[in-house]
């Protein structure tokens, strides 16, 4: 059994997922996490003695090997690094939803300080791709940018949601870095420097990636899934009732191998085998995990595994050594062993029984007295079937599953549904009363978005008394785009939006795409199609000429990109210019725009109106003081009234700016997704382009040049 | 002293029920003792016992299926069957030299030499059944343990004295497995996961101690006294339904401590039997005979890689690969036929009904329902239905996925729609309940094991209207007491049978005599309930408005049902209102003062992250933050209890003034912002005045 070789206790609050090591002095580690009161604190147990204490770094009066570091903001982000090229120590950076600090410890300086528009939800120090010095990258709202030691911006892309997790690893095999970024979308998104290269759908908010060895990493989601994914296969996944706080690869057993280490919310620790996600050491914290990380702290030349809990509570391991045989659970092999093998032998005695019992009674016949046991007729099959069902007055939009058996005898008494992303939770239950019972059962189902979804379904199957039910599995795939409905309202008003783009495909395979794509009852076989859109309204179009150059016509901008993105990938192409033309959206975007303008400058005003403030504050606060040491009491109440009234206009001023701000940051993340929007109408080196052409024309505040590129994909014409 | 003890397994054989297993007393200088066990398949065996000629090795093994008593000697060969000619099947039994001691659910019977001596007929159902050793007593003294938290003490036909016990004691052994010194000395365990020693003398039962079972786990399924720390004194080893056993010393002063606790998860549920010399031997629910020895396993590190396994394991596995290798095959030949069969359009297909160890009790500590599901093999998952309002709470031990679904109430009457998609091998689960006074319905639960061909059962449980009451043997009768007086044509089994829809742990066999008496507690308020009743007149007595008034309503719909008319009179005392307040206040203050301390505990800390030190605050908040941990814990172990406390003054609100004829929910709101404003008197004043 492995047990921690050192426990301990901060008495420091650890925010999850905000813990790292850094080795500011180049040589000795020391355990950094942010804490509450937009706190990070440093621990040092290595030169304990009397440090200097200046500018942010204060000493904390609790326990002399923390140091305490005072962001006064809300930390979201941190992690400490190799940032500049002819330092010795790490930086420690330090992100929250305003600014990027870069700090060196040792020194007791800042290295730069950044402001950053789109915040900082998570950071990663490293190498990308190409670009020579190490960035510290940070994910905030739809924006990823990079920055160099000093602070420049190197590098800029944008994804499609907030993004929740980064990790830097080799994903293509190159021996470059490339970016994976997990995001509040469900995808997982790999970068080559700002080239998209793959994005992988999950089915919950991404909150942790973490490199394993090779191309191979680990992931976590807000549901509580973990797994491990190769490339874009995925090798394993479990679930649990907790979460997944903070994931990291770390070779446990001494194999060589890493393992993927898992900290969990109920304050379980489990180390699983990278290929079978099998447990290999558990342990457990009185309270939640905060964040797991690797460093020598005994500074003895071997690496532990250290796990920190939201409470303060920190323990190391050690690898297992050879002795340990890979074995770190108090379990003995040879007990394991008899005892699977006894209980395979048991189930398999079970099912024998089963099969004995139901040929005992298919000789002797039903008796009354046996129809508890749910007796049904062998050849009991069930049908199922997708439709598509328009909104009537009780009931929204869905797609019907029909499930029905042909016996009239048998009744259906439950349907259990198993599906990612489409239930609240990961199931759907029907469950009819008693007087509704029948051999048919239906159950609407309203995909949100438009994702391919396996049904697995379990209907429970039986006569109307029995208290015991056949369960029959079936698995059914819903398409992606399945909320589209073939029969059109003829006084529906026309699209305005469109995309436009040509291929050089025959129409067939555009009609095995759409055979494929979408829920059609009997099948079609031209390319020209017009859809109801369920979901938001309004009519989908798609035509296709003679030439090859294929239109989406419709209102709905992601809609248009998801269908690009999804029949290029079904046909292949690797490059793939359009032109697009949203008229209603491109004028909500040029409002958005002009509202940023707007929030900018109201923002300024703001901020000089503060700084006049504080001088004023300054001012009265001296002579406040003056007037108590004199002893004027009447003056001293009088300014102490003002101050006070001084002091409320302000928090109401910064009420004011942290309002606008929020309504700046929403602007920020709607143009960012503009662009992303823009992106996903081409495919490749054209995407690309189109992301940085954008990127530049708002920098240099060019609207009209923004929005045509949005529409023919360059800047140039 | 520490223990340490390890696993090792056995065998695995089928269900096995409690009680299952003996060890057969060593003969001669054999050094080790034979287990021996019977289980479920072929006819269900519910008791084994050993016995034999007084003063003799007890030998011979008797076991008890259905309404019969077999009886084998050592050897397995038998040599006595016998009829109890009981109509119903026997689950509890004794036998102690020529005496035999039966119980079906609620008749005792005691045999001598296969001759009917005595008869008794218990009140509440028998759950074990134990007699004095008559070599030490010199007398024949039987003792039922009974569902209704009573160990009847008889004597020949009659009831000699009753033995109040805290919980319905499920099993009794005599300590030091010969009763002590004078043979008097019982052992109990009751399935809220108590234990007791109690001494029944001639003249009356002496408790000697009881154990609490503060850390929640599970309910006691067997006991049984052995030196397994070999200092001479005896231990009590006792084994949980929730797959705990423990061993309890016995120090200086006679009083049990806890010497090892040994959590075995991955067996579950369990019976312990008895042990070998150094072993304590246990069966599992799931068949499972295993041991846990006081030898350290070897563990044998050859020069190689491989872990040597010792050669009878290497037999073993050898052994097992084997049959495993032919019973796949036997198992691919009856898939296939049960394949074909699906062709016919005549065949059927039945699947026989898998067996499910279910308990759904209620715990006295947080009046919520436990409901623990046990299955053979491991569980798919289950699908938790309700018709009426319950809240799922998550259990800690319980690793299973939940998922709650969207629920139809109008249509379909669902309140409740949950799964749970179990982890692999999970043969055990167990889930909390939280039920509402006055709102009664089914819970439903669907058990789906991994076993083709795949089914899956139901099992129902009730949930009463007045769900969180328990029996209880006294009541104080000086409290203000409301009445509710029922009268009209009905017969005793009839309002019997109403009793026993409305309210838990009353026995569903109409009582003997003219008419009887039951004491009830609410678990979470500690409001009282007196319900006497005979033919055509029943009177119901509670501290309570609300709780007469749940009565009132339901008793009414049951008689409506049976269209029978009856005559409700009742009796409102004033006081009662104000006394279940002020017994609700401390209870609903503690809660409060709790909550704004928890509230504090943040900002505190960050204030004395931000000093430094806490020594500026004063001492209360420096208080708050040295206890914040036990707050804390405190705090979470009572999820939503201030909202039911609100819901039930609410509740006894709207109730006194429905007896009054007034509807007063309008008002609701006001009370509620009293509520948040908690002073005793504003809100006695409250009721007084609306």
């Amino acid at each position: 059994m492995l047990v921690p070789i050192f426990t301990l206790k901060l008495n420091h609050k650890i925010n999850p997922r905000m813990v790292t090591v850094g080795k500011y002095d180049g040589v000795h580690p020391c355990l950094t996490a942010a804490t509450q009161a937009g706190k990070v604190f440093i621990h040092n147990p290595h030169t304990r003695g009397q440090r200097p204490t200046a500018h942010r770094l204060s000493q904390s009066t609790q326990d002399s090997d923390i140091s305490l570091l005072n962001i006064n903001q809300i930390v979201s982000c941190l992690t400490a690094g190799t940032l500049g090229p002819n330092t010795t120590g790490h930086t420690l950076l330090v992100g929250s939803q305003t600014n990027l600090l870069a700090y060196d410890v040792h020194d007791n300086a800042d290295v730069f300080y950044k402001e950053v528009a789109d915040g900082a939800n998570s950071i990663v120090l490293g190498k990308l791709g190409d670009i020579k010095s190490p960035l510290a990258i940070i994910g905030g709202n739809c924006a990823l940018q990079g920055f160099d030691y000093e602070g420049n911006d190197k590098f800029w892309t944008v994804t499609g949601d907030n993004v929740r997790s980064l990790v830097l690893c080799d994903f293509t095999g190159d021996g470059k870095n490339e970016l994976l970024v997990g995001s509040e979308d469900f995808d997982i998104r790999v970068f080559r420097e700002d080239e998209l290269v793959t994005e992988m759908a999950e089915n919950e908010t991404v909150t942790s990636l973490c490199h394993m060895h090779g191309s191979r990493f680990g992931y976590a989601l807000a549901n509580g899934t973990v797994g491990v994914y190769d490339r874009t296969a995925r090798y394993w996944r479990i679930k649990s009732k907790n979460h997944a706080m903070s994931i990291k690869a770390f070779d446990l057993n001494a194999d060589g191998v890493v393992e993927l280490i898992t900290g969990w919310s109920n304050g379980k620790i489990d180390a699983r085998s990278d290929r079978t996600g099998e447990v290999i050491f558990k342990d457990n914290f009185s309270s939640s995990v905060a964040g797991i990380v690797e460093g020598d702290y005994r500074m003895d030349g071997q690496i532990q595994l250290i796990c920190t809990s939201v409470e303060g509570e920190v323990r190391g391991y050690l690898p297992a050594s050879k002795e340990m045989k890979g074995n770190l659970m108090d379990a003995s092999v040879e007990q394991d062993l008899i005892r699977d093998l006894s209980q395979r032998k048991q189930n398999l005695l079970l099912e024998l029984r089963n099969y004995e019992e139901n040929a005992k009674v298919a000789v002797s016949g039903v008796s009354e007295g046996e129809s508890k046991m749910g007796v049904i007729p062998a050849n009991t099959q069930l049908q199922t079937a997708l439709s598509v069902r328009r909104a009537t007055e009780s009931q929204r939009a869905h797609i019907e599953l029909n499930i029905s058996t042909p016996n009239a005898e048998t009744i259906i008494r439950a349907v259990l549904i198993f599906a990612e992303g489409i239930f609240e939770g990961e199931s759907h239950v029907v469950h009819p009363s008693v007087q509704n019972l029948s051999g048919c059962v239906c159950v609407p189902i309203i995909p949100p978005k438009d994702i391919p979804v396996d049904l697995h379904i379990k209907a429970f199957v039986g006569g109307k008394t029995s208290a015991l039910f056949h369960v029959f599995e079936i698995t059914r795939q819903l398409p992606r785009f399945s909320m589209y409905d073939l029969n059109v309202d003829p006084s529906a008003g026309q699209p305005t939006g469109r995309v436009t783009f040509s291929i050089n495909d025959r129409p067939q395979r555009v009609v095995m795409w759409l055979n494929q794509n979408f829920l059609l009852p009997e099948g079609i076989d031209s390319p020209d199609i017009t859809f109801n859109a369920l979901r938001g309204g309004g009519l989908l179009k798609i035509s296709m000429q003679p030439s090859g150059e294929i239109t989406f016509s419709t209102d709905d901008i992601d809609l248009a990109g998801d269908l690009v993105q999804s029949l290029a990938s079904f046909l292949a192409i690797e490059d793939l210019q359009a032109e697009a033309d949203f008229p209603i959206y491109f004028k909500e975007l040029q409002d958005t725009l002009s509202e940023v303008d707007e929030f900018h400058s109201v923002h300024q005003k703001l901020t000089a109106t503060m700084a006049d403030h504080s001088n004023f504050v300054r001012n009265m606060l001296v002579q406040a003081e003056d007037a108590r040491l004199m002893g004027d009491w009447r003056t001293t109440k009088k300014r102490y009234t003002e101050l006070y009234d001084l002091n409320r206009d302000l928090i109401n001023e910064y009420k004011i700016r942290s309002n606008n701000h929020r309504a700046l940051l929403a602007r920020l993340k709607s143009v960012n997704q503009a662009i992303q929007r823009a992106g996903r109408f081409r495919v490749g080196k054209p995407k690309n382009l189109v992301i940085t052409a954008c990127r530049d024309a708002i920098k240099n505040n060019n609207i009209n040049a923004l929005f045509k590129i949005m529409r023919i994909g360059t800047s140039s014409s | 002293m520490e223990l340490n003890l390890n696993q090792v397994d056995y065998l695995q054989v089928g269900v096995t029920s409690q009680k299952i297993m003996k060890l057969l007393p060593t003969v001669g200088r054999k050094a080790t003792q034979k287990p021996v066990f019977k289980s479920l398949p072929g006819q269900k065996i519910s008791r084994l016992e050993l016995g034999g000629a007084l003063g003799t090795p007890q030998e011979k093994i008797f076991v008890c299926s259905g309404s019969e008593v077999r009886a084998y000697t050592k050897k397995g060969k038998q040599f006595l069957t016998f009829e109890a000619n009981l109509t119903e099947s026997i689950n509890a039994m004794h036998v102690s030299g020529a005496d035999l001691f039966v119980c079906a659910s609620y008749i005792y019977n005691h045999f001598c030499d296969c001759k009917d001596q005595d008869y008794y007929l218990s009140g509440d159902k028998i759950n074990d059944v134990l007699c004095l050793p008559v070599e030490t007593v010199g007398r024949t003294v039987p003792i039922l343990a009974c569902q209704d938290r009573v160990l009847r003490v008889l004597q020949g036909s009659n009831l000699l004295y009753d033995v109040e016990v805290s919980g319905p004691p499920t099993v009794l052994e005599l300590h030091n497995r010969d009763g002590g010194k004078d043979g008097e000395d019982v052992l109990y365990g009751t399935a809220d996961g108590k234990l007791g020693l109690v001494r029944i003398t001639q003249s009356g039962p002496i408790t000697s101690w009881e154990l609490d079972n503060e850390k929640k786990k599970g309910g006691v399924l067997c006991i049984d006294t052995f030196d397994i720390v070999g200092d001479g004194v005896k231990d009590i080893l006792v084994g949980r339904d929730d797959g705990t056993v423990e061993v309890y010393g016995l120090d200086s002063s006679n009083e049990p401590t806890l010497r090892f606790e040994n959590s075995v998860t991955s067996i579950q549920g369990g019976c312990v039997g008895k042990e070998m010399y150094d072993e304590v031997l246990t069966t599992t629910y799931t068949g499972w005979v295993s041991g846990l020895t006081t030898e350290p396993q070897q563990m044998v590190a050859g020069p190689g890689d491989e872990i040597k396994m010792s050669r009878e394991t290497q037999g073993r596995v050898a052994a097992l690969r084997g049959e495993l290798e032919q019973l796949q095959l036997k198992v691919l030949q009856g898939r296939e036929k049960y394949q074909q069969s699906s062709q016919s359009s005549t065949a059927v297909s039945a699947v026989p009904v898998f067996s499910i160890n279910d308990k759904f009790t209620l715990c006295q500590d947080d009046a919520s329902y436990s409901l623990t599901l046990e299955v053979q093999t491991a569980i798919d998952n289950l699908l938790l239905q309700s018709d009426v309002p319950i809240d799922l709470l998550d259990v800690d031990k319980n690793s299973a996925v939940v998922s709650f679904s969207e629920c139809d109430s109008e249509s379909n009457g669902n309140f409740l729609l949950a799964t749970y998609r179990c982890q692999a091998n999970t043969t055990r689960l167990e889930l909390k309940v939280r039920s509402i006074e006055g709102q009664y319905g089914t819970l439903q639960a669907y058990v789906t094991p991994r076993l083709q061909p795949k089914t899956s059962q139901v099992r129902q449980y009730q949930i009463k209207p007045l769900s969180l009451h328990q029996r209880i043997h006294t009541i104080d009768q000086n409290r203000p007491m409301n009445t509710l007086r029922l009268m009209g044509q009905f017969s005793f089994a009839e309002i019997h049978s109403w009793v026993v829809f409305c309210l838990p742990e009353v026995p569903e066999k109409t009582p003997a005599g003219e008419s009887i008496t039951f004491y009830f507690q609410n678990t979470f308020l500690g409001t009282q309930l007196d319900a006497t009743y005979c033919k055509d007149d029943a009177n119901f007595k509670s501290d309570n408005i609300s709780t007469i008034s749940i009565l009132k309503d339901v008793l009414s719909k049951e008689a409506t049902k049976r269209k029978i008319n009856l005559n409700i009179s009742y009796e409102v005392n004033e006081d009662s209102v104000n006394h279940t307040l002020q017994m609700i206040h401390p209870k609903l203050e503690y809660q409060l003062i709790l909550a704004k301390k928890v509230q504090l505990i943040d900002a505190l800390k960050e204030l004395q992250v931000h000093e430094g030190n806490a020594d500026f605050l004063i001492p209360e908040y420096r208080s708050i933050l040295d206890e914040s941990a036990k707050l804390l814990e405190e705090y979470k172990k009572q999820p939503a209890h201030l909202e039911r406390l609100y819901g039930m003054i609410t509740d006894l609100f709207i109730d006194k003034f429905k007896f009054k004829g007034q509807n007063v929910k309008t008002k609701v709101s006001h009370l509620l912002e009293i509520l948040n404003n908690y002073e005793l008197n504003s809100l006695m004043d409250f009721f007084n005045e609306a």
